[in-house]
């Protein structure tokens, strides 16, 4: 019989569709009856939707357009 | 999805005829669209103090290779494969490894009684849409915040995953880690912003 901490350790694997059958089913029974639960992986949900949407990046203090320029200049004169 | 596919690869054979031609713009999006995943890899497996110079290395490479692609991957996943061959490359000549344990915050374990069972109540987020939450500058920021402090290999799984949907066996490959240690690492990524996100809510509430 699956418990609350099942859940928050498998969240992620069931939300993916990384888990045995076996093992979602019994999860899946939990849920049913908890409510805690069934809020929990609706706020994991939400929080992939939110990192989905949001799209952090690294820090990154690389100026792109001299990059740009530099490897365009590289490929000028590789063609020569 | 497939009409959607076969426009990006279109779009893509284009962007890579201008490359070829050597026009300036084509370089600019190219750099713009794939410079800072190619950094999250490379973070990644070489670590902060090399990734730089990996990542120029990879461009240069790839720039030289790129009359050779044949489009059997993206653009994307080529780029990423090039610059995870050059830090794995690196790190076996620096002889370094990175943890896949560093920066774990799990779920703790006082929020469960001795059978398993939830101490407190969760509850419903008010706001669930990702739209209506990050209409909020606030969270956007916690958010940005939280992903940085993540630790590399976690911010590279997320980003390949979550953002950018590359397909589990290409994560395994391009960080060479196996699929259930990517798994573990979307797992901590993901926990981790949820607290970070939870804990907002709550002092908004």
């Amino acid at each position: 019989m699956y418990q609350c901490k099942d859940i928050a350790e498998e969240v992620n694997n069931y939300i993916d569709g990384h888990l045995p059958l076996s093992k979602r089913i019994g999860l899946f029974f939990h849920l049913l009856i908890c409510s805690c639960c069934r809020n929990y992986l609706q706020q994991i949900r939400s929080t992939i939707s939110v990192i989905t949407v949001s799209h952090p990046k690294e820090n990154d203090e690389t100026d792109t357009k001299i990059l740009a320029k530099q490897l365009h200049d590289l490929c000028k004169n590789h063609d020569h | 999805m497939k009409k959607i596919f076969k426009s990006k690869q279109q779009d893509e054979k284009v962007l890579i005829t201008r490359l070829i031609k050597g026009e300036q713009s084509a370089f600019e999006q190219v750099v713009s669209d794939y410079q800072n995943i190619m950094l999250s890899v490379a973070r990644a497996i070489v670590g902060e103090a090399f990734a730089d110079e990996v990542v120029q290395d990879a461009w240069i490479s790839a720039i030289k290779a790129l009359p050779k692609f044949e489009g059997r991957s993206s653009l994307k996943t080529w780029l990423l494969h090039i610059v995870s061959n050059g830090a794995k490359s690196r790190v076996r000549r620096e002889n370094r490894t990175v943890s896949l344990d560093d920066g774990w915050e799990s779920v703790s374990a006082d929020k469960f009684d001795q059978r398993g069972h939830r101490l407190d109540n969760v509850y419903a987020w008010d706001v669930a849409t990702p739209e209506a939450l990050l209409a909020n500058d606030q969270l956007q920021s916690i958010i940005e915040h939280s992903f940085q402090k993540l630790p590399a290999m976690q911010r590279a799984a997320l980003t390949m995953y979550d953002m950018e949907g590359i397909e589990m066996d290409e994560i395994c490959n391009i960080l060479d880690v196996s699929a259930s240690n990517v798994r573990v690492l979307l797992h901590r990524a993901r926990t981790t912003l949820h607290h970070s996100i939870e804990k907002y809510q709550e002092s908004e509430s």
